[in-house]
């Protein structure tokens, strides 16, 4: 039945559509339709993988393993388990969400536009299928390469700075952890297995505590900047600003969630003594950015600068409560992640349409939307309400997770945490009031969703409701892998709350 | 398999091979002035492909580091050929002597790379530099080419003169002219003429604080000329400097260690820093190789613990990277003079997609971003200063690598997300089938070690074990 190497081709295949990509490039209208399509075989074989792993649920996780460099013991190591399949799928429906959102932005090198999306999806399925570690940082470096030219040719404004300013930031950590990596290498090269980069030996290496604090540190910081955490998230506004709409749906929806992805996979096993004692101060930033995000997002004129801000909030959240020692709160920081790269896919899809129509994204030229584009409007305020937790959509389910899970570890986290989402709301309602309601501050009329960006909003909205209402099978098929890390991290909490997984 | 190749010497093929090139373009020239215009590069190319055929058929009773510098000497030259052909010819500097002094520059690069005696090694670097000298000279009504022979050959006469002494007090100290022998042999005056030799063997390599030739000698020379300098004499003189520090004796490096760390991390920062700050392209690019000499400088240090086999990947990697992007400034650039102010390549990504691609294809090498060699290579360096203990010089190595991305990046960004201007024509004189094929031979060559290092690496350990 797995005949074929599935994971491979998960990652490959977009890479290879991209490079067939500049046949098309003589016609915009061909580089969609075959973008489109590459996309959605990518989603079909993310589905056919839940599927193969549905029918028989004791292949999971699959393994795709093959020697690369034999002689420093690194290997083509690929796993799949239940954490890793639900960003795997994220990745593909947020794939094809950006080959649906981006018409405006693809008219001048359309070929060049496509392919570069394609290379992102390519890389990001790495990030989550790697569990080489070397395998791992390579992807995670290359995953920056796409991205950096899909806001440097396509975005907006200074973009050339922007684009530099993400590439930067991003390779510092990057290759911080890199070194980690590295040294890790080398601490379980003296060890009983020889060289080796494999997550699972590794986590079972003794390191001195001094060092694991060091390497963890390292780690961290790469995946903070990428999450983002406060205080090194200053690339993301202006990065989600200037990008272009995919850009900004593939960072929002992918990039941010390979940083809570790896602090998860890596950071927590790899170093359960340093991530239990360093988890208050990332605690602490995390909330401090949720409220940081909240305050500054108020202030913002410009639609797409306020969900970017919106997304540092989310994540910092996220943040706590994956390092908080609940099992639920952790399970709930995964259901957020799925659920925020939903919300904030629609509504940076959104903004992105109304700077098509509109020419500008600032507050000073809206209002009124929803009397003028009725379908419009009843996408975005399902998107808003989704990002402020509505019970019954997306967002609900993760907030509500976590704010139990952080309840029953510290009340005071836990308050702040409550505190914090309620300082979202402010933004939120907010956002819905400027753009939606109210009267219209321009006369410029604002057409309403064509089919397809009917069908691309359709989606997003019908996936919040999915993970709303029905979050068991998310639930379930994350529960395993997370009661692995959980016992590996906080030994004593998994046994008493495994019960409460779901 | 070495039954072909056994006549009295099989261990001097390559060395005889490129001698005789050398006398064979020249011959070639005099005795058919009316030869066609490909006769003397591809009989150039013939001649260079010899020791890399050697390389790969040789027995195993071959010394290591003669085959791995065979081998990479070999892919360097036919490269630097395959680029200088066409761009030489358009430029009207194109003749024997071009061909010739290139063949036994590497000659003199391969004596340099497998000496085992001071006297060689001296030989090699000399013969080396001084066929350099004129090449970088070999355009003649090229006021700025004469500007950088000069600039190189003077300090170089220097340098020179700092090695003989270093040698001469190492004969002294030790009595023996062979490098492992003397170097053993320890004392404070074999120390003195040890750190005066790597003054010299510093230079050749651009490491700080002795590298501030090497911008305006690379900014002068023709743009291929300065990819056969900065790939090939970098990589035999590193191979020197790697077999000072595995020879040295242990009180000897306590010596030279500190000051080797020192030498390594300023040349990371001046190198990367300084090149942050070039208008030019070929400035950029010299200062890039002097940071990229600063990380070889790190894996030197770390010889006893897999910093050789580090250093000899990296090398490889350096050298297709430097050959690359030379190369394609010079396939870029008009027949006045060297496509060189940053400014100038705007847009041209859209305009050459594949040289332009190779060029980008090489600074994200230079970079150290995946899937590149550089990737690799930048992994295996920093690996073996870390199983040294050299902690402090890797994160800090790692810290000015970023530097390295931010200057590497903003070219690509030229390339790619600015406009072109209408005051630099995008009209580069052709390049030539064989440039093209080159600069794609190379991008291969880096995606190639970049994706699949094992097998090189498999190599480079069989050579490195076979000699030790």
């Amino acid at each position: 039945m797995r005949d074929l190497p599935w994971l491979t081709l998960l990652i490959f295949w977009p890479l290879a559509a991209a490079v067939a990509m500049p046949l098309f490039r003589r016609s915009r209208e061909a580089c969609r339709s075959y973008a489109l399509a590459a996309a959605l075989i990518e989603a079909a074989m993310a589905l056919l993988v839940i599927l193969l792993f549905a029918v028989g649920r004791s292949s999971l996780p699959a393994t795709e393993d093959v020697a690369w460099i034999p002689a420093l013991g690194i290997r083509y190591t690929l796993t799949c388990d239940g954490l890793s399949l639900v960003f795997v799928a994220l990745t593909a429906f947020i794939g094809v969400c950006c080959m649906l959102a981006s018409r405006h932005d693809d008219m001048k090198r359309p070929a060049l536009y496509y392919a570069l999306i394609l290379c992102s999806l390519a890389t990001v399925q790495g990030v989550f299928l790697a569990t080489d570690l070397f395998l791992f940082a390579l992807f995670w470096e290359a995953q920056l390469i796409p991205v950096f030219f899909l806001i440097g040719i396509f975005g907006h404004g200074d973009r050339m700075r922007v684009a530099i300013k993400f590439f930067l930031f991003s390779a510092v950590g990057g290759l911080l952890m890199f070194l980690a990596v590295i040294a890790l290498g080398i601490y379980a090269a003296d060890g009983p297995t020889g060289p080796t980069f494999a997550l699972y030996d590794l986590t079972r290496l003794h390191l001195p505590l001094a060092t694991a604090r060091w390497l963890f540190a390292a780690f961290v910081l790469s995946f903070a900047i990428k999450i983002p955490l406060v205080p090194v998230h200053m690339w993301l506004p202006d990065a989600h600003t200037e990008a272009p709409t995919a850009g900004s749906l593939i960072l929002a929806g992918l990039l941010l969630k390979t940083g809570g992805y790896a602090l998860i996979r890596f950071a927590l096993p790899l170093f359960p003594e340093a991530a239990v004692a360093y988890a208050p101060v990332l605690t602490v930033l995390g909330l401090i950015g949720l409220f940081y995000a909240s305050w500054v997002a108020l202030a913002q004129e410009d639609v797409k600068r306020l969900v970017a801000y919106s997304s540092i909030g989310h994540m910092g959240l996220a943040v706590a409560a994956i390092v908080s020692g609940s099992r639920l709160a952790l399970g709930g920081a995964v259901v957020m992640m799925v659920s925020h790269g939903l919300t904030s896919g629609g509504l940076f899809a959104q903004a992105g349409m109304i700077g098509e129509r509109m020419g500008s994204r600032r507050f000073a030229v809206l209002g009124g939307i929803w009397n003028k584009a009725p379908r419009f409007g009843a996408a975005f305020l399902v998107c808003v309400l989704a990002s402020a937790a509505l019970p019954g959509l997306s967002g609900f389910v993760g907030e509500a997770m976590i704010v139990f899970g952080l309840f029953r570890v510290d009340v005071v986290t836990g308050a702040f945490a409550v505190l914090g989402m309620a300082a979202t709301l402010i933004y939120l309602l907010r956002l819905a009031r400027d753009t939606l309601f109210g009267p219209p501050r321009s006369d410029a009329p604002f057409a309403d969703l064509s089919p397809r960006e009917t069908a691309l909003m359709a989606a997003l909205v019908l996936a919040m409701l999915w993970i709303g209402l029905f979050p068991g099978p998310v639930l379930s098929i994350i529960s395993a892998p997370l009661d692995i890390i959980a016992g590996q991290v906080w030994p004593a909490v998994a046994t008493v709350t495994t019960g409460l997984g779901l | 398999m070495p039954a072909q190749l056994t006549g009295l010497f099989p261990d001097l093929i390559p060395h005889m091979a490129l001698a005789a090139g050398g006398l064979a373009t020249l011959g070639a020239a005099i005795f058919r002035r009316g030869a066609p215009k490909g006769l003397l590069p591809i009989l150039a190319a013939l001649f260079a492909l010899v020791p890399g055929i050697w390389a790969f058929q040789s027995g195993p009773d071959a010394s290591g580091m003669t085959r791995f510098y065979a081998g990479l000497l070999s892919a360097i030259t036919l490269g630097t050929i395959g680029l200088l052909a066409r761009y030489a010819d358009e430029r009207k500097f194109s003749g024997d002597a071009l061909y010739g002094l290139t063949l036994w520059s590497a000659l003199g690069m391969l004596l340099l790379a497998e000496a085992t005696d001071w006297l060689m090694l001296l030989l090699g670097l000399e013969l080396a530099s001084l066929c350099l000298y004129a090449l970088v000279a070999a355009r003649l009504n090229d006021r700025l080419g004469a500007e950088a022979a000069l600039k190189y050959f003077l300090p170089g006469a220097v340098a020179l003169a700092t090695l003989t002494f270093g040698i001469s007090l190492i004969y002294a100290g030790s009595g023996t002219l062979d490098i492992a022998d003397s170097l053993a042999a320890g004392g404070p005056i074999v120390t003195a003429g040890l750190a005066l030799a790597l003054v010299g063997i510093g230079f050749k390599l651009s490491l700080a604080p002795i590298h501030l030739w090497t911008p305006d000698t690379y900014q002068g020379a023709p743009a291929p000329v300065a990819a056969f300098l900065s790939t090939g004499s970098k990589a035999a003189t590193a191979a020197a400097l790697l077999h000072l520090c595995a020879d040295a004796s242990p009180d000897a490096m306590g010596v030279l260690s500190p000051a080797l760390v020192a030498i390594s991390g300023l040349s990371m920062a001046v190198g990367n820093i300084g090149a942050l700050r070039q208008k030019s392209v070929k400035r950029l690019l010299a200062y890039s190789s002097i940071a990229q000499m600063g990380y070889i400088a790190m894996a030197a240090l770390a010889v006893e613990s897999g910093g050789g086999e580090a250093a000899l990947f990296y090398l490889a990697a350096y050298a297709l990277m430097d050959l690359g992007a030379f190369g394609a400034v010079g396939a870029l650039s008009g027949d006045a003079a060297d496509r060189d102010a940053i400014t100038s390549y705007q847009g041209l990504g859209y305009d050459h997609p594949w040289l332009a691609g190779a060029l980008a294809f090489c600074l994200l090498s230079l970079a150290g971003l995946p899937p590149t060699a550089g990737f690799i290579g930048k992994f295996l360096v920093f690996g073996a200063a870390l199983r040294a203990g050299y902690t402090g010089l890797a994160v800090f190595g790692i810290l000015m690598a970023v530097i390295g991305i931010f200057y590497a990046l903003r070219l690509v960004a030229t390339l790619y997300m600015r406009e072109s201007v209408e005051a630099y024509p995008a009209v580069p004189a052709p390049a030539g089938p064989a440039a093209g094929l080159t600069l794609w031979a190379v991008a291969a060559g880096l995606l190639w070690l970049g994706v699949w290092p094992g097998p090189l690496m498999a190599a480079i350990a069989k050579l490195v074990g076979g000699q030790g």
